[in-house]
């Protein structure tokens, strides 16, 4: 059991009144399982990662990673939990100032000791540098190394995140809607690499997405979440039309707002909007 | 490593391994152009040459004696003088620190208003009010004229205020007067260069409009120039006022009365529980005037100097004025006449009123001085006895600055919000105790900090010379310490300041606190605080032209003898040489800030 979460819960303070993000949220996931998470926006999707990959602790609830508590770690103990968790967000999440190799380093940071992060934070050493390199390779960018991140496209900057969790080389990958900004094609040879490295390394997987054809696709296993709790844990063959329906209902802006041909429709802030129609 | 394998594993089982080559790459900042060696050795001369001629000597301040002298200056301040017969005379010093910087600040507006009309290029040098002009003797002359007043700017500005203060002190006395007129002309270039400037920067197609219903050149500025400006102008006037609270404050140093000066008397008569009283009303009275000026300009929704107030629409404003008129006359009325009562008293405070009496004998004073400074004194001798001064001026500032990098650094570090406190993940199990000890470095940091900025350089100068005795090294320690406390706060903002995404990111991959500031925050900040690093020193230059004052070396040094000498030709050549000085900083500077910011 890698993850395992018991009634946990998130609350923040607002205006007021205390929102729940993540509500009495409950699941087991074993090594080596690939889960999407589907859900309308604003089901706590976002406060789930943060969650899963401890930059937030939970208000109420365990939170269990590889059998130890979350909740009773020290700071030293969150950092090596952390270092075997790769986190693919979903605006990147990206040092814009740095070039790709060098925000592709920094996925490493977790392993260096004091000392070694200033030798290398003046000059890498050339087995990092070669692995770096080799990252990007792998998502396609590596001619693109030495453009800072603000110069890469949106689709390139996603590659980028992604070759950052490559060179972190977790255990355990949460990716936030890591195919949003993909052209089609791209996003084809992405999901299939993704699900090769995690086939192949035995790594976890677990991802938001919008686009329900891709999850259905690509996981064997589809968690939706609805106001911050676990609505239905299922498989794809299970899923029906109904369920779906069900679960996007009432997220007024999603209705009407169609996923054509895989191009997604999204607003100012970036957050998916839900495409239940072109689920079958 | 464990990654090796498993990247090496990805990369096979998808792509070819890597194939372009990054050596390249990490090569590039280490190759060793002609150009990079000439600045690198430059910077190397600079540096020691700096360290020479500001007499550095690190152990001074490490000498029993030395320490004994702080460590005696610190148990002074204590208890504070809070007699009511030194509150007395404490009040009456806030009191004409204040009247002086109203005063002044009338003034420079009254001379900086007509002065700025003249200086804006778009009234009678370019642009649609002038295109269509008929061209003559009349237009050329307006344009040089529009010309000659922006090099005044640029002249009145460059001279340090405490020098101004020290001219006017020899030229009619001592006394608060003295201090006024020198804010005066300091900051008319001042006011007068953002007046053209916010003239400058209105909507021209208003001016098109208006030019074109025949008006004249007068019309168009009031009607048309004059309400798009008067945001900027009151934001900038206001601002302007802090400044001179705190120039008038300093100004007393050399006599031109204030609270500087019973700081200055004080420091003199060895009674520093009066220095921590005066000091403690001084920062009072500048956190005071911040929190007026800033409630002032909430209320005539004009926005910050350092924001877009160009942009700003007029509307506000005039919105404003017309709530005012119709149902808050009496309240508007109540407004107008106090600040109408506060510039009267101003000008009483400050002797204003008496000067325009023909017997004071003001005006033959400044003739008199005046006609001293020619023909300035241009003597071989002379000239090379500026040598050194003005090398240890230019040392003193680039010392003084690194010190206060130093310091700012190492202050700015724990004063860092999002570095000290963390996010609540970050505190681990062990939660109360180290949140209370992360907040109480949090907070000393920003009270040191604070305690450092509020300080002025000159009052600093007083303390180090107490400690490493007369001359360049004082000065030197002097504007590193409060540098130190400028800089500290904008680092620590700038940092604050970043985008915290990729700072989540890297938390996430397990990264610690000094890897996420070198890898997440500062990549990010470099520019900013580049940028105000090299600002700093600017103004750093100016400041060490006038230590030498109150005995912290450099240039201010020669004023003040030649001055007291009654040299005059001799303190022309001076207030040239200064000015030269600052405007090749400036110059430098600007090229620094744009280098760094195109890497």
């Amino acid at each position: 059991m890698i993850y395992s979460l018991r009634e946990v819960s998130k609350s923040y303070p607002a205006s007021g009144t205390v929102v729940n993000a993540v509500n009495g949220f409950t699941l087991d996931v074993q090594p080596g399982e690939r889960i999407a998470l589907l859900g309308p926006s604003g089901a706590g999707k976002t406060t789930l990662f943060r969650l899963l990959n401890a930059t937030l602790r939970p208000t109420s609830g365990t939170l269990r990673f590889d059998g130890s508590d979350v909740g009773a770690m020290s700071g030293r103990e969150l950092r090596s939990m952390r270092r075997r968790i790769g986190t693919v967000y979903q605006q990147f999440h990206l040092v814009p100032s740095l070039t790709a190799l060098e925000n592709t380093l920094c996925g490493r940071l977790g392993y260096w000791s004091l000392l070694h992060t200033i030798r290398s934070t003046v000059r890498p050493t050339k087995q990092e540098r070669e692995q770096a390199m080799a990252a990007l390779e792998v998502v396609g960018l590596a001619d693109k190394y030495c453009a800072r991140a603000d110069e890469l496209s949106g689709g390139q900057q996603q590659r980028l995140a992604i070759a950052r969790v490559l060179m972190q080389d977790p255990e355990v990958i949460l990716a936030d809607e890591p195919f949003a900004s993909l052209d089609p094609s791209l996003k084809e040879s992405l999901a299939s690499l993704l699900m090769v490295l995690v086939t192949n390394g035995k790594r976890t997987l677990v991802t938001t997405l919008h686009d329900v054809e891709t999850a259905l696709r690509f996981f064997p296993r589809i968690v939706a979440l609805r106001e911050g709790h676990v609505a239905f844990d299922t498989t794809p063959a299970e899923i029906s039309r109904e369920s779906l329906k069900a679960l996007y209902d009432g997220d007024s802006e999603s209705n009407g707002s169609a996923a054509r041909d895989g191009v997604q429709w999204r607003d100012d802030k970036n957050e998916p909007r839900c495409a239940p129609t072109c689920a079958r | 490593m464990e990654c090796s394998g498993a990247t090496t594993r990805m990369s096979q089982g998808v792509h070819q391994p890597a194939r372009v080559s990054d050596e390249h790459y990490w090569r590039k900042d280490k190759t060793l152009t002609v150009r990079r060696f000439a600045a690198a050795a430059a910077a190397g001369i600079v540096l020691i040459l700096s360290w020479r001629y500001a007499e550095i000597r690190p152990a001074a301040i490490f000498e029993p004696g030395a320490v004994a002298a702080v460590w005696a200056f610190v148990r002074g301040l204590f208890p504070p003088d809070l007699s009511p017969e030194f509150l007395r005379i404490v009040a009456a010093a806030v009191a004409q620190t204040v009247a002086i910087a109203i005063a002044g600040t009338m003034l420079s507006i009254l001379i900086g208003l007509p002065l700025g009309i003249m200086a804006t290029p778009i009234l009678w040098r370019r642009g649609v009010l002038v295109a269509g002009e008929p061209p003559g003797a009349s237009k050329l002359l307006l344009a040089g004229l529009s010309r000659a007043s922006r090099a005044l700017f640029g002249f009145l500005r460059a001279v340090p205020d405490l020098v101004w203060g020290l001219l006017f002190v020899v030229a009619i006395g001592l006394g608060p007067f003295a201090g006024t007129l020198a804010l005066a002309v300091s900051y008319s270039g001042v006011l007068g260069r953002v007046y053209a400037d916010v003239f400058e920067d209105v909507n021209v197609h208003a001016l098109e409009a208006v030019r074109a219903t025949g008006a004249s050149r007068a019309q168009v500025f009031l009607r048309a120039i004059w309400p798009q400006a008067v945001p900027g102008i009151t934001a900038y006037t206001l601002y302007s006022l802090e400044c001179c609270v705190r120039a008038a404050a300093v100004l007393g140093f050399i006599g031109a009365g204030g609270i500087g000066y019973e700081i200055s008397l004080s420091m003199r008569l060895f009674d520093y529980g009066q220095v921590l009283t005066l000091i403690a009303s001084l920062v009072a009275l500048v956190a005071l005037t911040d929190g007026v000026s800033r409630f002032l300009r909430r209320r005539l929704h004009a926005n910050a100097p350092a924001g877009s107030f160009a942009h700003q629409s007029t509307r506000s404003i005039r919105g404003f004025r017309r709530r005012l008129m119709r149902h808050e006359s009496a309240r508007h009325w109540a407004f107008n006449l106090i600040i109408v009562l506060a510039v009267a008293w101003s000008f009483y405070a400050t002797d204003l009123f008496d000067i325009t009496r023909a017997d004071s004998g003001v005006l033959t004073r400044v003739f008199r001085f005046v006609g001293g400074m020619f023909p300035p004194d241009l003597s071989p001798e002379f000239l090379r006895s500026l040598f050194v001064p003005l090398l240890q001026t230019i040392g003193i500032s680039v010392i003084g600055t690194l010190i206060g990098i130093a310091i700012g650094v190492v202050l700015a570090l724990p004063a860092t919000s999002t570095l000290t406190l963390g996010d609540d993940a970050d505190a681990g199990k062990s939660s109360r105790l180290g949140r209370i000890a992360r907040w109480l470095i949090y907070l000393s940091a920003r009270l040191t900090l604070n305690v450092l900025r509020s300080i002025p350089e000159l009052v600093w100068v007083l303390v180090c010379i107490l400690t490493v005795g007369l001359g360049p090294y004082a000065g030197t320690l002097a504007i590193g310490i409060h540098t130190g406390g400028v800089l500290g706060k904008l680092y620590a903002e700038t940092l604050e300041e970043v985008s915290p995404r990729p700072v989540e990111a890297l938390r996430a991959n397990g990264a610690r606190r000094l890897q996420i500031l070198l890898w997440g925050m500062w990549p990010q900040a470099r520019p900013t605080l580049v940028s105000y690093t090299v600002l700093r020193w600017e103004m750093n230059l100016r400041v060490s032209t006038i230590l030498g004052l109150v005995g912290g070396g450099g240039l201010g040094q020669a004023i003040y003898n030649n001055v007291q000498l009654g040299f005059y030709s001799r303190t022309a050549v001076l207030i040239a040489v200064i000015y030269a000085l600052v405007m090749t900083t400036d110059w430098l500077g600007d090229r620094l800030r744009t280098r760094r910011h195109a890497v």
